[in-house]
């Protein structure tokens, strides 16, 4: 008997014919933790996507978006409500700029987002009662001037923060420029009245009629109320400075969208109308003649062509449909006509520096046209007015002067909105306004409680580069496209142009949205790991976790992560849980001092568990 | 459907390979992993008809090969089912990648190997070449010499296989023709004998989703000789089992087996011969005819080479002056360049105090009998070489020299 | 002795990820039958297809494993990682070891010495086990109709050995048994065996099929399908290996998209029941095959001549699959056209959607 006295030492001993008992599920196999193989480690980091970050009011437009591609519209609506008051107004105004930023632009088609959170809106319209309640009432009062989305939207976060908001607006209807600027074809009266209810409903004071200055002096305002956002918007158009610019039948862009929007618009247009100006509310004004009973509408405008204008290309491409006609690269220098116009005089003209803004150059030595109209619309900006204003306010652009965080000096007074935006090279938009709106009351929350107003520092990491994501998970698709009125029908009615999505279609849209940075719960990580060391308990975003002892760094699941959110850090960036290789074979503290341990009680392990 | 239930003992007369396939069937074996090879297919043929009459619950494989053979009777080992298959020649050999990985995994597999000479040439009679090759491997094997042995050898040899203080595979092996294609006497037992003799098989650690368990991983190298060691002890620790196993059943059946070594009129017997296997049964014959003629020569017939009984081969041995081994196998370049037994008796009877003299016989090559002629002239060659105290050669070929 | 009717699992086929637009991946089973800790290499193809096999298959599941990768480097040191039994066999016994299991289970729960769900037996087989030295086993096994999985996890090569040509190894692959060099400028001459058609064609009750790592849920459908059938079922799988095709470690999904899209490797099913292949899977896109063997150090050392064959190995494949050929592609196939280099580059523009 060979085996006779033979032992084998403890270290050493082996389990029955070398079967050994099956490793859990709940942990990995100790006797291997590969996680020091690794130099560069896989992290979970959300970017911020191009979307979100364009967005006037940093709507969190991939976080709704994949709540719509999972049915769930009221969390969705909830989530817009957030940062904006009001997704039934700028689901139908709104001039995109996210659309714009969208990734998906550079593959195919942008996603049509401004359609999804118009279906959302309508849809949070709906409701019985609103998801969003007012705050706390914490005693203290703020006054709002001017009722558009400026100061909508600051009175709105503000009642949700537990302020007792009053709103003061000077025209008989509440609304702004929403109701005033935003013709009924785009943004049916209704609708809009039904988001001044929900601001009512949230427990704010509307006082229509009430213009600061007249009916409220600047020291009320001080006195009154503990602290007071100034949107009060600009108002007072710019003029052509041209001769014979006060004759009857000359009226000015906004002024006429408002009176028919107030319902006082005693104009009425002859046949042939001319509108003034490139920009957005020159093409309103130009579609709404139309409706107005105008046979011929004729848009000038000092820009060369059409991508030189700021006017939305969407809205100039409906414009030209309905038959208004373009004129480019002339300015109005003249009316003419005897108490009452009867034509204009054009010179060639173009902008004497790059953007719009700047003056522009009328080329007087040329001969000049004459442009037989019944009425001309002058839509080519506005002002503010401001003559109630402390002047220690005011700026020399004739805007209100405030800090960086909107505030008047060390005063208890914020501006927000086209009052202060007018000249910082942000666009004239709704979005913007709310915003605007938004930050400056929370900031106004801040300096009540007595908080210091920092500026951001966090760098924030905005995904561009398609390269950062996986495209193969993204076959091309088309864009769906929301129905639009005939382009015949359209002037004789003041019916929305543009439809609502379906429900199936807000869903096929949505589901276009790449998610750009940010994980959506796709598993397709967890799926396409090796080892596995990928483990969720829940399929949601931040509930993803590497198991750091086994990944080996093999990196497959950065690559295959359709959104990017996935990153990979080289290891020794970490501070603490560094796993480090000393040799193949270490008996040494650390991961492979645990694959000694388990080395050692290989043997008791395999016989006593089966 | 009818298996070996309710069948009471009865003589049937039967060759060896059908006394194995009827083994198999009071065994109640799981799985056959069969292929044709000459001669042992004829337990195959046995099997496949039991299987197909509702005599035999199993699943009747028929194998693409030898080496699938063996692979798949590993695979079903391992999962808990009793497994029965078989071959002969250099079939056995096609099978050998499997030998050690099913010892050594400790499953206890049969084989049942009637014995062919192996190629070159073509030549379907006997020779120990093809199971002896694999003598190192571990399995349990040992030789019958007629069918009623051959029986009762594959019962046993599940039961010593599957004790749980064993575990290790068995090949029952038979000289082809001799004993697989001469019919004998063959007692069948009682199944209830068989149930009483060989319980279920029962692995500790089968593959079972209900208890995971992994067979065979890969090891660090100094796991490698506690690993080999326990091998090594698993065979040798067979030992008292076999033992034990024997005398059980010569209880319940009734007939009586040494367990290593078959002594034939050995007991004033100064000359013996050692063989295993089916000439055992012409040996009796001659040796009771030199026995007449007042010739005193006996026979020591090795039931069991693996576990090689040692001590016991010692012991018996030492007793005679002159031994000459039977080979029936060949060894070539071997110690006495003849076969593979005489250099297992020398090595046996190395430390012996007294040793005989060791000679060996190259007879019954390629499945020729030894005929009563020659097993005078093996005689003679005993008694001059103790006549003379020594030697002529180590090896003799029979037939081919005066 | 009763007779006892084996009961089996059916297990449900998964849905699609691509719902419309929208990326979203089924709810996968939960359970992990393969579990961290193991010594493959990272980012291995035959590993992310083990964890996906078994992640389908589920608990009741016994799994074989012949010598190669999938056994050396899965279990090292007296320890595995599987949750579910397994064992090691030889690498010729790939299909005989599981048939052995299959039939000892038939006759267990036939005979009562075993209770429950007849379990899933799945056979992980190398290409050089399944190809090569296994290959007599897998057919027995196939024509036996064992319930059974047969799996070749297909890595072109005999990795676990340190990178030998196996007869899967394509044309112009370079392995340390088929290195290029002046008298072998291809490394490899000759082309491999098309081992998942062998297998169809010569057991046509059997459900056969093509994968690719590349497609995840398409593979574990496929391996339930393999399961569910109620016989022997036998699954290629293309599972790129990082040491053997020398690509950068996060390409192995890609790669196993990419493989298909060039068209070496098609995606098909065989169906027992209609006795017919079933060729209607398409990748999204179409590509020439250089795109494939651009990324790969193994095909480095090829020239024109070269990649023009395998283009027109390719072509021959999409054609078999019913695909209509760009002409670009028809051009790729000749080897004049490709030595140009702009006109490779056209070539590569060929991307399109099927």
């Amino acid at each position: 008997m060979s085996t006779k006295g033979t032992q084998i030492p403890e270290w050493l001993k082996v389990p029955f014919a070398g079967i050994t008992p099956a490793p859990t599920q709940e942990k990995g196999q100790d006797l291997f933790p590969t996680g020091n193989w690794r130099s560069i480690r896989p992290v979970y980091r959300d970017k911020l996507p191009p979307c979100n970050n364009a967005c006037g009011t940093n709507e969190k437009i991939q976080g709704y978006l994949d709540l719509v591609k999972r049915g769930k519209y009221l969390d969705a609506y909830a989530l817009i409500k957030e940062d904006m008051p009001f997704p039934s107004v700028t689901g139908r105004v709104c001039y995109h700029p996210c659309e714009q930023a969208c990734n998906r632009g550079k593959y195919d088609e942008a996603i049509s987002i401004r359609a999804v959170e118009r279906f959302l809106g309508d849809l949070g319209q709906a409701l019985a009662k609103d998801v969003v309640k007012p705050g706390k009432p914490n005693g203290k009062k703020v006054a709002v001037v001017g009722s558009g989305p400026a100061g909508h939207s600051a009175a709105y976060q503000l009642a949700r923060l537990g302020y007792k908001v009053t709103i003061l607006e000077k025209s008989p209807k509440a609304g702004g420029l929403n109701r005033g600027g935003i013709p009924d074809w785009v943004l049916p009266q209704d609708v809009l009245d039904r988001e001044i209810e929900r601001l009512v409903e949230l427990g704010i004071e509307i006082r229509t009629n009430c213009e600061v200055g007249k009916d409220i002096t600047w020291e009320q305002l001080k006195k009154d109320y503990d602290a007071c956002v100034l949107a009060v918007g600009l108002i007072d158009p710019n003029s052509v400075r041209a001769e014979g610019e006060n004759k009857d039948g000359v009226h000015y862009g906004l002024p006429f969208l408002r009176d028919i929007g107030m319902g006082t618009s005693k104009v009425k247009l002859g046949a042939r109308v001319a509108v003034i100006g490139g920009g957005n509310t020159a093409i309103d004004c130009a579609r709404e003649a139309l409706r107005q009973g105008a046979v011929e509408v004729t848009m000038i405008t000092v820009e060369a062509h059409p991508q030189e204008m700021p006017a939305s290309p969407e809205d100039l491409h409906d414009m030209l449909e309905e038959g208004v006609e373009l004129m480019h690269g002339r300015a109005v220098t003249a009316v003419l006509g005897n108490g009452r116009i009867e034509a204009l005089q054009l010179h060639p003209a173009k902008f004497s520096g790059a953007i719009n803004a700047s003056p522009i150059n009328v080329d007087k030595e040329a001969k000049p046209e004459r442009f037989a109209v019944d009425n001309v619309i002058i839509a080519i900006g506005q002002r503010a007015s401001l003559k109630w204003l402390p002047d220690e306010f005011k700026t020399e652009r004739g805007t209100i002067k405030i800090d960086r965080f909107g505030r008047l000096g060390d005063t208890n007074f914020f501006a927000a909105g086209d009052v202060v935006q007018l000249g910082s090279g942000q666009p004239l938009m709704v979005v913007n306004a709310v915003g605007d709106g938004k930050r400056v009351a929370f900031n106004l929350d801040k300096v009540l409680r007595g908080e210091k107003l920092e500026p951001r520092t966090i760098p924030v990491d905005v995904i561009f580069d398609l390269n950062r994501m996986n495209m193969t998970y993204f076959p091309h698709f088309p864009r769906v496209k929301q129905e639009l009125l005939p382009p015949t029908s359209r002037r004789k009615t003041q019916q929305e142009v543009i439809q609502a999505y379906t429900e199936e279609q807000a869903v096929e849209e949505a589901s276009r949205c790449f998610s750009c940075g940010t994980c959506n719960a796709c598993d397709n990580c967890y799926l396409v790991c090796p080892e596995p060391c990928i483990v969720r308990d829940v399929r949601s975003n931040g509930l993803y976790k590497i198991l750091v002892d086994y990944c080996k760094g093999c990196r497959v699941c950065i690559e295959e992560c359709p959104t990017g959110c996935l990153e990979g850090v080289p290891e020794l960036d970490f501070e603490t849980g560094v796993v480090r290789m000393d040799t193949a074979f270490a008996i040494s503290p650390g991961l492979h001092g645990r694959q000694a341990e388990e080395l050692k009680h290989l043997g008791d392990r395999a016989t006593k568990n089966i | 459907m009818a298996t070996a239930a309710d069948v009471k003992k009865r003589m049937v007369r039967i060759n060896g390979c059908v006394a194995s396939a009827q083994a198999a069937k009071y065994a109640d074996v799981d799985v056959i992993a069969a292929y044709p090879i000459r001669p042992y297919t004829a337990t195959m043929m046995a099997l496949a008809q039991m299987v197909a009459n509702g005599e035999l619950d199993a699943e009747y494989i028929v194998a693409d090969s030898e080496h699938s053979q063996l692979s798949i009777s590993h695979g079903a080992s391992s999962s808990g089912a009793r497994v029965f298959t078989g071959s002969s020649g250099v079939g056995v050999q096609f099978a050998y990648e499997l030998y050690s990985p099913i010892s050594g995994s400790r499953m206890p597999v049969q084989m049942m190997i009637a014995d062919r000479t192996l190629d070159p040439p073509g030549d379907f009679g006997s020779e120990h070449t093809d199971a002896l090759s694999t003598r190192d491997m571990g399995w349990l094997m040992g030789w019958s010499c007629d069918a009623q042995e051959a029986f009762d050898n594959h019962l046993i040899a599940y039961r010593i296989g599957e004790d749980p203080r064993v575990l290790l595979p068995q090949m029952v092996c038979q000289d082809g023709f001799f004993v697989s294609h001469i019919t004998g006497d063959v007692e069948l037992p009682d199944t209830g004998q068989v149930k009483e003799f060989l319980p279920p098989y029962k692995h500790p650690y089968p593959l079972d989703p209900r208890h995971p368990v992994s067979h065979g991983p890969q090891i660090m190298p100094e796991q490698g000789p506690p690993l080999q060691l326990e091998r090594a002890r698993a065979m040798e620790e067979s030992m008292p089992v076999i033992e034990q196993v024997h005398e059980e059943f010569a209880k319940i059946f009734g007939r009586k087996y040494d367990a290593w070594l078959e002594e034939f009129m050995t007991d004033d017997a100064e000359v013996v011969f050692f063989l295993q296997g089916a000439h055992a049964v012409t040996a009796r014959f001659a040796i009771k005819h030199m026995r007449d003629r007042g010739i005193k020569v006996g026979m020591v017939r090795l039931r069991t080479i693996r576990p090689y009984p040692t001590e016991r081969v010692r012991e018996a041995l030492s007793k005679f002056k002159v031994v000459g081994v039977i080979e029936t196998n060949m060894g070539l370049g071997s110690v006495s360049s003849g076969g593979v037994l005489y250099s297992e008796v020398c090595a046996a009877l190395y430390e012996s105090d007294k040793r005989p003299l060791v000679m060996s016989f190259m007879a019954g090559m390629g499945g020729e009998a030894i005929v009563l002629k020659e097993f005078y002239w093996m005689t003679e060659k005993l008694m001059e070489a103790q006549k003379r105290g020594k030697i002529e050669k180590r090896t003799h070929w029979v037939g081919f020299e005066h | 002795m009763p007779t006892i009717e084996v009961q089996r699992q059916l297990l449900p086929i998964l849905g699609s990820p691509n719902q419309g637009a929208r990326f979203f991946n089924p709810e996968l089973p939960s359970s992990e039958p393969f579990v961290p800790g193991h010594r493959t290499c990272a980012g291995c193809g035959p590993s992310i297809q083990y964890r996906m096999t078994s992640k389908a298959a589920g608990d009741n599941t016994i799994l074989v494993g012949p010598t190669g990768c999938m056994y050396v480097a899965n279990s090292s040191y007296l320890c595995t990682p599987y949750n579910v039994p397994w064992a090691h066999t030889q690498i010729g016994s790939a299909g005989s070891f599981t048939a052995g299991v299959a039939a000892a289970y038939e006759a267990m729960i036939r005979k009562g010495k075993w209770q429950g769900k007849f379990p899933n037996i799945i056979c992980e087989a190398g290409d050089g086990s399944a190809s090569d030295i296994g290959l007599a086993s897998i057919s027995g096994a196939l024509y036996r109709n064992h319930d059974c999985l047969i799996i070749c996890y297909d890595n072109e090569q005999y990795a676990n050995t340190g990178i030998q040509a196996s007869s899967r190894t394509p044309y112009g692959g370079m392995t340390t048994f088929s290195p290029p060099g002046p008298e072998v400028p291809e490394g490899k001459k000759l082309f491999p065996k098309d081992l998942a058609r062998m297998m169809a064609a010569g057991h046509p009750h059997c459900y056969v099929a093509t994968a690719s790592v590349g497609y995840p849920i398409d593979l574990m459908n496929k391996v339930r399908k393999g399961l569910n059938n109620k016989g022997a079922s036998y699954l290629m799988v293309y599972t790129p290996c990082q040491k053997g095709f020398v690509y950068e470690t996060p390409r192995s999904i890609d790669l196993g998209r990419l493989v298909v899209e060039c068209g070496l490797y098609p995606m098909w099913e065989w169906n027992p029941e209609k006795r017919a292949y079933d060729y209607s899977f398409r990748p999204q896109t179409m590509r020439p095959v250089s795109e494939y063997l651009k990324l790969q150090g193994r095909f480095g050392h090829l020239h024109a001549e070269h990649i023009a064959k395998l283009q027109k190995f390719a072509n021959e494949q999409w054609r078999m699959m019913g695909v209509e050929l760009p002409e670009a592609l028809i051009q790729a196939a000749d080897a004049k056209n490709l030595v140009n280099m702009s006109a490779a580059a056209e070539a590569e523009t060929v991307a399109q959607t099927i």
